[in-house]
């Protein structure tokens, strides 16, 4: 009995039905599409943030190799340090844990004060380890760890801390670490692990990338919370390779401090004379806390700066190589204090500067060599050309001087050489010329870099006529040539090239390059090129420097047949003197301040009948060669030689 | 309404019980079944693989939800037509009651012999019998008129607002879709709706200053979850997460890493198909979806066929409210919809929503086996 109003009342109910089953389908059709577009399309999106939640990856810093000598003893390896961590959530009260740790343990001031940044700038609510201190000594530990259950927040992890036995005495080669920098990419490490320590200089710099080793990664599992329920190691750590140096330390230590002794005499500051004297004197910069040096008139003068290195003349091998004064790298392991690092950027004498390498020197009548090789070879004179000394020689209208006043006469090359007669090189370089003269000096090693295991080198002058024709666009003077013969002038050489020089010449067959590696491979070399009686006379010439009755070093005879050492001194003037100067008479080297001194240096080798080992001795500001390099080397050679 | 029972009365208990037992539409009782075991089932992997404290109480409460189900499915539809009016009353007492005894900071539940229920959720069925009753009491031809419409409007809007005054956004709406979405099934005018669209929407900023500051935040975060990544938008960021991890085949059964490691706030309540999806990935969330389909499509086809308007009006008012719930829950935790509070009917975890939602299948089932329609043809037999 359906009347109208009941059939539309089922047609709109019809109508309405079908109405929101199309809006309920369509509502369920935008949920399936917002799944499929979670789920399919942004899954690999969603699964990335999900892992991120779920794991937390930390890096494993792997040990770093250790720095050997040759006799594998350790100039650099690893100690375990201890850090103090706390455990921090929202809810730590983190001042009142400070404080109670404080009133158990120092903590420095500046560790407090990155501590307190890094919990200022916590914004997440999400718990956290924090480092508070990388210093924490083993009672620091133990005291502690006695009170752990006052100190439920704090936790220990062991890390490793750099360490340099050595300390000051090979702190050049050795170089130190630091955290790793944007200004170090050329290494190219995850930026993730920024804590990272690597290499800044010297062998640790050189080595970098063997030392450092793979890191090894760990992944925890953490509650949104960040409580860690599981941790699996899921990359080993590979520990870094162990590097051996050509070094000897025993050598290393005898020679810094012979070196640095020079002719002073060494005095402890518990002398109560000492004590007043040393409040007296100012201008000593570089005092070692327990002794000090004395002068020959009573003075406290600092050690004495410079560069010392042996090397081996048949493989190049590098045994001992100082730059004084040095650092000690141990400082760097540890937050370095802004006014220690200020104190040796900003010393006169530049602790930082590796000397041996990167210090460049006039090389003085050390290159006398060098030029008389540079003649020979030219077929410009032969072994008994004469020339007359009679102090000085006229070029123009400027005087050349020869050190000694009087002259030394009538002599031959083999005296030239003895003596050290300025003169009578001045007439060889008039007669070979700078071109040839220069290049011997390449042909010697000098003006170039070697494949030494430093970064940071220096090339050295060797000047021509080219060169300085690109460097001030002026032409050569023959003055200039005078003064390139005797090692002065634009000529600039450091320690390490005098080194390779000599045992070139004391080697006599190869062109030896230095290195600071064991190595025994002596047909590296390339030969040298020089006529073997050449060599042979000016080594000979190079005995009589020592043994000759007129020698130079004559005084400092090692005085053991068989091992005496040949060589060749050398006195650099640093500034220049006047004519006027030179009527008064010359003022004492030592009279003078010393900055105004004269570099002394020494090249030789030894024994001179068999040559084993070359060295190379620079001292700043010393005096002449003859007095304070010579006796220097004389003393190192009688040590290796157990004399 | 009035049921003819006269043709049945010489036969015996039982052979009407078989005759009703065989009218029973098994689909829905399927699904629901299959619905109520995956709630069990997440529930076990929410608690890390644990019957504590979730998947044991809510089989408990699945058994007896489906118990009571069934008996009410073989109850009379006059039961809750005479129940309609009391059922009502009942409610907006106890959400009266549930203001000044509530337990909880927010008073939404209110105790009863110990066992904590949320009256609001029963006030869903309840202004679905009630406005069933009134249209179907009211003359058929005054459903044309607008003034018709007044008392229904009062009566969603009472409860309404009395629920989200709680506060609780989320049920609230739900009650008032629910009840408009019934309003606009008996044909309420097309004109009418515009219009009150159309105030609806002027009033937006009215309602704005009237919402809870919480609640604000959440529409503002909805809008832009990043802005608050570790306060309120945390969980939406985090469900997402979850869900598109999932992939397609899922993380595995037990093996969700966002659940487990707790990113997951409420996993086992409103967030619990998040879980799921992360889990059993798109293959298992449409699947479950499928079967929220499937339930609510039966249920829609018996409210297309019964005839009388207090059953046409109920089963498709309970209908809509399985859609309602399905679709509030599921677009809020994937990031369609603001986090308003919405569970997932027979699988988060919670005894009134679930018993709430059995018992308005029983009573779907009840009209169903009862069916005048279904008398007939099966008298020709």
């Amino acid at each position: 009995m359906k009347n109208k109003s009941q059939k539309t009342l089922e047609k709109t109910i019809s109508k309405r039905f079908f109405l929101l089953s199309i809006f309920k389908g369509f509502v369920v059709g935008a949920i399936g599409w917002r799944f499929f577009d979670l789920q399919m399309v942004e899954n690999r999106k969603y699964e990335k943030l999900s892992d991120e939640n779920q794991f937390n990856y930390h890096m494993i810093p792997p040990e770093r190799g250790r720095i050997l000598d040759r006799k594998m003893r350790l100039l650099a390896g690893n100690m375990d340090g201890f850090s103090l961590v706390l455990n921090w959530d929202k809810n730590t009260n983190v001042d009142d844990v400070i404080k109670k740790i404080l009133t158990v343990i120092n903590i420095n001031k500046k560790d407090l004060k990155n501590f307190n940044y890094k919990i200022n700038s916590e914004k997440k609510n999400i718990s956290k380890q924090i480092l508070i201190t990388k210093k924490l000594s083993q009672k620091d530990v133990s005291k502690l760890a006695v009170r752990n259950i006052e100190f439920p927040e704090i936790s220990f992890s062991m890390t490793k801390k750099r360490v340099y036995p050595q300390g000051i005495i090979a702190g050049h080669i050795t170089g130190y670490i630091g955290p790793y920098s944007e200004q170090d990419t050329q290494t190219k490490v995850n930026p993730v692990s920024s804590w990272l320590e690597v290499g800044k200089t010297g062998l640790e710099k050189f080595f970098d990338s063997d030392l450092r080793g793979k890191f090894g990664r760990k992944r925890n599992e953490v509650t949104s919370r960040g409580h860690v329920i599981a941790s699996q190691i899921y990359e080993d750590t590979v520990s870094g390779n162990d590097v051996q140096t050509s070094l000897d330390m025993g050598l290393q230590a005898f020679a810094i401090e012979r070196f640095e002794r020079g002719n002073n005499t060494l005095v402890s500051t518990e002398n109560k004379n000492i004590k007043k004297h040393i409040i007296k004197t100012k201008n000593v910069s570089y005092v070692n806390k327990e002794y000090v040096y004395l002068d020959k008139k009573n003075r406290i003068v600092n050690p004495q700066s410079g560069s010392l290195i042996v090397m081996d003349v048949e493989n190049g091998e590098i045994l001992c190589c100082i730059s004084s004064p040095g650092y000690d790298p141990n400082i760097f392991s540890e937050d370095l204090e802004t006014n220690k690092w200020n104190n040796l950027k900003n010393n006169s004498r530049s602790p930082l500067l590796n000397r041996s390498m990167s210090g460049v020197y006039p090389p003085g009548s050390t290159i006398k060599m060098a030029v008389a090789l540079a003649a020979l070879e030219g077929g410009l004179i032969d072994f008994n050309t004469k020339f007359y000394c009679n102090g000085s020689k006229e070029l123009g209208t400027s005087t050349f001087h020869c050190w000694a006043k009087d002259g030394h006469g009538l002599l031959n090359l083999a005296e030239a050489i003895e003596q050290s007669c300025d003169v009578y090189f001045y007439e060889l370089g008039l007669k070979v010329g700078i071109d040839k003269i220069a290049l011997m000096m390449n042909k010697l090693g000098l003006g170039q870099y070697y494949d030494v295991e430093i970064n940071d080198k220096s090339k050295g002058v060797v000047p021509n006529i080219e060169w300085k024709l690109k460097r001030d666009g002026l032409k050569w003077s023959l003055g200039e040539t005078l003064n390139a013969s005797i090692g002065q002038g634009y000529i600039l050489t450091t320690p390490l090239q005098l080194a390779t020089m000599v045992s070139r010449i004391a080697n006599g067959k190869s062109s030896i390059s230095p290195t600071l590696m064991i190595n025994n491979d002596v047909n590296r070399f390339e030969p040298l090129k020089i006529n073997p009686q050449h060599i042979e006379f000016i080594k000979k010439s190079m005995e009589r420097v020592v043994t000759g009755k007129n020698g130079t070093a004559r005084n400092y005879k090692i005085g053991s047949k068989g091992f005496e050492m040949a060589g060749k001194t050398g006195t650099v003037q640093v500034v220049r003197i006047s004519e006027a100067e030179r009527e008064k008479g010359l003022i004492k080297n030592e009279d003078r301040p010393w900055q105004k001194r004269d570099h002394a240096l020494f090249v030789g080798y030894a024994p001179a009948s068999k040559p084993k080992y070359s060295i190379s001795v620079v001292v700043e500001h010393g005096g002449s060669g003859s007095s304070i390099a010579a006796p220097i080397a004389r003393d190192v050679f009688k040590y290796i030689f157990k004399i | 309404m009035n049921y003819n029972h006269n043709k049945f009365s010489e036969k015996s208990l039982s052979s009407i019980f078989l005759l009703k037992l065989s009218k029973v539409d098994w689909l829905i009782i399927l699904s629901v079944i299959i619905l109520g075991f995956v709630g069990v089932t997440s529930l076990y992997s929410a608690s890390g693989g644990n019957w504590e404290p979730w998947a044991k109480n809510h089989l408990i409460r699945l058994s007896f939800g489906l118990t009571l189900m069934l008996i009410l499915a073989f109850m009379p539809p006059n039961l809750f037509f005479k129940f309609s009016v009391i059922s009502f009353c009942l409610g907006i007492l106890l959400l009266i009651l549930v203001k000044f005894t509530g337990t909880g900071n927010v008073q939404r539940w209110i105790k009863i012999s110990g066992i904590n229920f949320q009256p609001s959720e029963f006030m869903k069925l309840a202004l679905i019998l009630i406005l069933a009753k009134y249209f179907d009491h009211i003359s058929r031809v005054q459903l044309e008129k607008l003034t018709t419409y007044i008392i229904p409007l009062c009566l969603i809007i009472l409860p309404g607002f009395l629920v989200i005054s709680q506060p609780d956004l989320g049920t609230g709406l739900t009650i008032i879709l629910l009840g408009l979405a019934i309003l606009f099934f008996v044909g309420i005018s097309m004109k009418f709706v515009i219009i009150s669209i159309l105030i609806v929407t002027s009033s937006i900023p009215f309602i704005w200053n009237q919402l809870y500051d919480y609640q604000k935040n959440r529409i503002l975060v909805f809008l832009n979850p990043e802005m608050d990544s570790l306060g309120s938008g945390y969980q939406i960021i985090q469900s997402k997460i979850a869900i598109g991890s999932g992939g397609f085949f899922g993380k595995g059964y037990l093996l969700g890493s966002q659940s487990r490691l707790n990113y997951l706030p409420e996993k086992h309540t409103d967030f619990i198909f998040t879980l799921i999806s992360e889990e059993l990935g798109f293959l298992g969330s449409i699947s479950i979806i499928l079967v929220f389909c499937i339930l609510i499509v039966s249920i829609m086809k018996i409210s297309f066929r019964v005839v009388p308007l207090f059953s046409k009006v109920v089963v498709f008012g309970i209908g809509f409210l399985l859609f309602l719930y399905l679709s509030l829950n599921i677009g809020m935790v994937c990031g369609l919809l603001p986090v308003v509070g919405a569970p997932l009917p027979l699988i988060s975890y919670g005894g009134t929503s679930l018993l709430t939602v059995l018992i308005g299948i029983g009573i779907v089932l009840s009209i169903n086996i009862h069916d005048k329609k279904y008398y007939e043809i099966s008298n020709i037999y």
